[in-house]
């Protein structure tokens, strides 16, 4: 071994250097700083304290926060689906006829009807019309006759379906309304501008309104009703009637009459549906085939 | 005097190196704090917030409550054990009182094993560190999350005191069963408070965290005791408990809370039900959003159905010869390489009720914890024989045939388009010759069915399945007769509920109601029937599937004791892969699959195929007797266009005196001895 010029000369100055202050203090620093964490965790503490300082800067993440955001999100959509079913029932009770009750139900909501409301859309249609949706008698025996629990409607792509179900939620019996025919038997309740000589399916069969009524006051006082089915329908339009057409063809056992009202500087046409053998009653007379 | 140079050199070299590696250490230390601290989560003050979700329930149709989904029932320090409190303490951290959030000298000897014993990793967790990865991180193995964790883990420390610590760890650690928290555990699988819970209870439970599926103790409880040894060690060990009380908690046998173990086997139905539920409302509203599900489950069903299917397939296993103590895993063993693959056979089973469509039990295999794979909805196999009724149904609305109609066994070869011809066997590979369509269907006779398809073509056969609720998609070919559409057992107890209510049809479903956590309706079933069957053809195919159960290929179903009007069909793949009987009553349809779920074939320790009628078929009455105790007894309503006349089953004309006789429903305007089909 080659003696460097800094090695000590002697085992006295090996010692010397080796147990200098210095050395012996950095000894004792190290081991002391070593035994004091081991002892009194004061590593952990410090790191523990600066991260608590600095908590409200971290990101919300790891599983409890996500857990947080889940539930959160569970209950927007709760609050959501809730609201949405709450804004259709508000809407169906509200609703003042079939046709606006198809329009509160979109494609795939669901509200449950009370019976009484179900009961105050069906009054509000001419009896005729109401008979189209369900028999009366059969409505009659679905609603007083303690079957029905609930009546369940569900939006569909074309309409609503009304479900009558019982207390074993059962369907006892199924109402499918398509916007279309509800849209159509609502139209028939309102008047539309113009004259019966416009159309076409009333051509030679237009009579002035002065001989239509002679006519039907001619007939037996038990066909009159089967001739004006919903006589409020024309109860309640304003102006007078002019003249009154008949349909060339029937449908399903009606035949449409038309009544075209004048008033105010403006002709209106509103067609309602009469029985097609009171009808064939009345038209003998018309031609005068019958006195 | 060299040596003792040399030697100072190195000593004052390493010292210098220490010095050195050690502030380069403290240096690198800070600068990772640094580094990492800015990606560490947030935590939330205060630390019991971590166990407020709300808890979705799911309830049984009979009222109990299936399963709390998120549920933590949260408990204070005082109102748990003290025996588990020491327990888990001794067992998972028993420094947990004197450090300040991690271990040290064990962390370095993991280190240390981490670094220098390649493939192995030691963990070396406090109950601090613990619960800081419950509540963040993920369970991937890496050195970063392992050096996140113990920064969390600081920081818990420096928030909260020891106590506020370990009552959130109790809260929150999972102990198996559906049992998160100390709380649930104990009522779970003891039915009582942790409170209340003694140290043999305790130990018990203390053991769980480490493994809940492996300790589970309603599956493994010799194995769950073993683990409570460990436990007791460690409590001794920390001087916690004497070794006496160790050795008396050790001699006692925990029971179990029976009710809550049959509560958690509903998880076929369970798992269909999830499925549902997620794809209509996603998986936050159902774990999330403290939903409350209200299912068609029938929990005492549902035991029958288990019942029946577990004590069917062993009689299978005794049947083809395997042992029973060969179990998958041996039972004491705590190394998951002792198992012994032994192949057994699956079964699956489906109860539906017929007037709704309610599924009332659902067994989707042979046990839910060694195979999650649903059978009853997820698996399609060939439906075999059990396809007929389709077939027949079929010809009578197509062809006018009807249960008396003479027809031929006899050879046959039908042309199949681009094919050679297809030429099927009768299962007993002989030929009968003239039979009427009811004793086709009950002899279950293949050639019959094959010249009934080739009339109606095989795409009026599959509609009419389609419409009957089968939904798996269905091939239209000429083996249709013979049943090689791959459906589920769902889609078979369904459809033939179709026929089980003379032709109307009702879907099957598994929730009657789901409400959120105030009450409001979010979803509510309404049972639509639909009507896709003439009733009165419906009645002729549950008249023959009678006569299947009575005198057929089903009548073992007799032999097993079930006395009540039931129809149903038997159906065995050409293989013997599959063994099948769908059957019902008139308020009851059950489908039953038995099989392997690898190709492999039922055979009998003789060597002979095992069918439906002998694989199924028992289960299936097994289930039925018990399902249908107590019920009154009503048989199939008869159309009022249906009459019955006596006809020989070999002519399908008036009868012989002292000839042989079967009665078959006719239609109106319907007439026996009618020419034959050919």
């Amino acid at each position: 071994m080659i003696q460097k010029w800094y090695d000590p000369f002697t085992a006295g100055e090996w010692a010397k250097r080796t147990f200098s202050f210095f050395n012996l203090g950095l000894l004792i620093f190290t081991v002391a700083f070593g035994a004091s964490e081991f002892r009194f965790d004061w590593c952990e503490k410090l790191v523990g304290t600066y991260l608590l300082a600095t908590n409200d800067l971290r990101p919300e993440t790891g599983a409890l926060w996500e857990t947080g955001r889940q539930t959160s999100n569970a209950h927007k959509s709760l609050n959501r689906i809730i609201t949405q079913r709450e804004d259709s029932r508000r809407s169906v009770r509200n609703a003042d006829s079939f046709y606006h009750l198809v329009e509160s139900l979109g494609l795939g909501e669901w509200v449950t009807l009370e019976k009484e409301n179900f009961k105050r859309l069906y009054l509000s249609l001419a009896p005729r019309i109401g008979r189209q949706l369900i028999e009366p008698s059969h409505l009659v025996w679905l609603l007083n006759g303690n079957i029905t629990d609930r009546i369940f409607c569900e939006g569909m792509t074309d309409g609503v379906s009304l479900y009558f179900i019982d207390s074993r939620n059962r369907v006892i019996r199924q109402i499918d309304l398509k916007k279309n025919t509800i849209g159509e038997i609502q139209s028939r309740n309102a008047p539309v501008s113009g004259s019966l000589t416009e159309i076409e399916a009333f051509s030679g069969r237009i009579y002035p309104a002065e001989k239509f009524f002679e006519a039907m006051l001619k007939l037996p006082v038990e066909i009159i009703p089967e001739l004006m089915v919903d006589p409020e329908l024309l109860l309640k339009q304003e102006g007078t009637i002019q003249s009154v057409g008949i349909w060339n063809e029937a449908d399903g056992g009606y035949i449409k009459l038309g009544f075209e009202f004048f008033h105010r500087g403006e002709n209106r046409v509103l067609l309602i549906q009469a029985r097609e053998w009171a009808v064939w009653q009345l038209s003998l007379i018309l031609k005068g085939d019958v006195q | 005097m060299k040596s003792v140079v040399r030697l100072i050199s190195f000593f004052r070299m390493t010292f210098s190196l220490c010095l050195v590696a050690g502030s380069l250490g403290i240096l690198g230390g800070l600068f990772l704090v640094f580094y990492v601290a800015g990606d560490l989560p947030k935590l939330p003050s205060p630390l019991s917030r971590i166990i407020e979700t709300p808890q979705s329930l799911v309830y049984a149709s009979t009222g109990q409550v299936l399963m709390g989904l998120g549920e933590r029932k949260a408990v204070p320090l005082e109102m748990v054990s003290k025996n588990f409190l020491n327990a888990i303490v001794a067992t998972e951290d028993h420094r947990f009182f004197e450090h300040h959030g991690i271990n040290k000298l064990r962390t370095l000897k993991a280190l240390y094993i981490t670094l220098f014993e390649p493939g192995r990793v030691q963990g070396a967790s406090t109950i601090t560190q613990q619960l800081a990865k419950n509540l963040f991180f993920s369970f991937e193995q890496s050195w970063q999350r392992k050096f996140k964790e113990m920064l969390v883990a600081l920081q818990i420390e420096a928030a909260n005191t020891k106590e506020q610590i370990l009552n959130a760890y109790i809260n929150q650690i999972y102990f198996g069963a559906g049992a998160q928290g100390i709380e649930k555990a104990s009522q779970i699988f003891f039915g009582k408070s942790s409170l209340e819970l003694n140290l043999a209870e305790a130990s018990l439970l203390a053991g769980l965290p480490k493994s809940p599926t492996r300790y589970n103790p309603f599956r493994y409880y010799e194995r769950a005791l073993k683990r409570r040894e460990v436990v007791l060690e460690r409590m001794v060990a920390t001087g916690v408990i004497s070794s006496l009380d160790a050795q008396k908690a050790a001699a006692a046998y925990p029971e179990l809370h029976r009710g809550r173990k049959d509560a958690r086997s509903g998880s076929y139905f369970l798992d269909a039900l999830m499925k549902e539920l997620i794809q209509t409302y996603g998986e936050d509203v159902v774990f999330h959003g403290g939903i409350r599900v209200y299912t068609t489950l029938d929990t005492r069903l549902q035991s029958f159905a288990r019942d029946a299917v577990k004590q069917g397939l062993e009689r299978l296993d005794g049947l083809m010869g395997l042992s029973s103590n060969e179990n998958s895993l041996k039972e004491n063993s705590l190394n998951e390489n002792d198992s012994v693959t032994i192949d057994r056979p699956q079964g699956s089973l489906v109860a539906i009720d017929t007037g709704s469509g309610a599924i009332k039990a659902m067994v989707g295999g042979r046990d839910y914890y060694t195979s999650e794979f649903n059978r009853a909805v997820d698996s399609r196999r060939q439906a075999g024989s059990g396809f007929k009724p389709f077939v027949y149904y079929t010809a009578f609305q197509k062809l006018g045939v009807h249960p008396g109609t003479i027809m031929t066994d006899k050879p046959v070869a039908i042309k199949v388009a681009g094919a050679k011809d297809w030429e099927p066997q009768n299962f007993e590979r002989s030929y009968r010759g003239n039979m009427i369509l009811k004793s086709g269907l009950t002899q279950s006779v293949n050639t019959i069915a094959a010249q009934l398809v080739a009339m109606t073509g095989p795409s009026a056969v599959t509609a009419l399945a389609k419409a009957c609720g089968v939904k798996s998609p269905l091939e239209n070919v000429y083996s249709v007769a013979l049943g090689t559409p791959l459906v589920s057992p769902l889609d078979m107890a369904g459809a033939f509920c179709v026929f089980a209510n003379l032709g109307i049809k009702h879907d099957p479903f598994l929730f009657w109601r789901v409400e959120d956590a105030f009450g409001r309706v979010l979803f509510e079933r309404i049972v639509l029937s639909k009507k896709v069957l003439d009733p009165a053809l419906a009645f002729q195919v549950v008249d023959m599937m009678k006569a299947v159960v009575d005198t057929g290929s089903g009548r073992s179903i007799r032999g097993l004791g079930f006395q009540g009007p039931a129809a149903g069909k038997t159906g065995t793949t050409d293989n013997y892969k599959d063994a099948w009987f769908t059957g019902f009553t008139p308020s009851l349809c059950v489908s039953v699959w038995t099989g392997f779920d690898k190709n492999k074939r039922l055979k009998s320790k003789k060597g002979t195929g095992i069918t439906g009628g002998m694989g199924a078929a028992p289960i299936w009455a097994d289930f039925m007797i018990n399902a249908m105790k107590g019920e009154p007894e009503r048989d199939f309503s008869v159309p009022n266009n249906i009459r019955f006349e006596a006809v020989d089953p070999s002519t399908g004309c008036a009868p012989e005196p002292d000839g042989p006789v079967l009665l078959v429903p006719l239609k109106t305007g319907q007439v026996i001895c009618g020419e034959a089909v050919q």
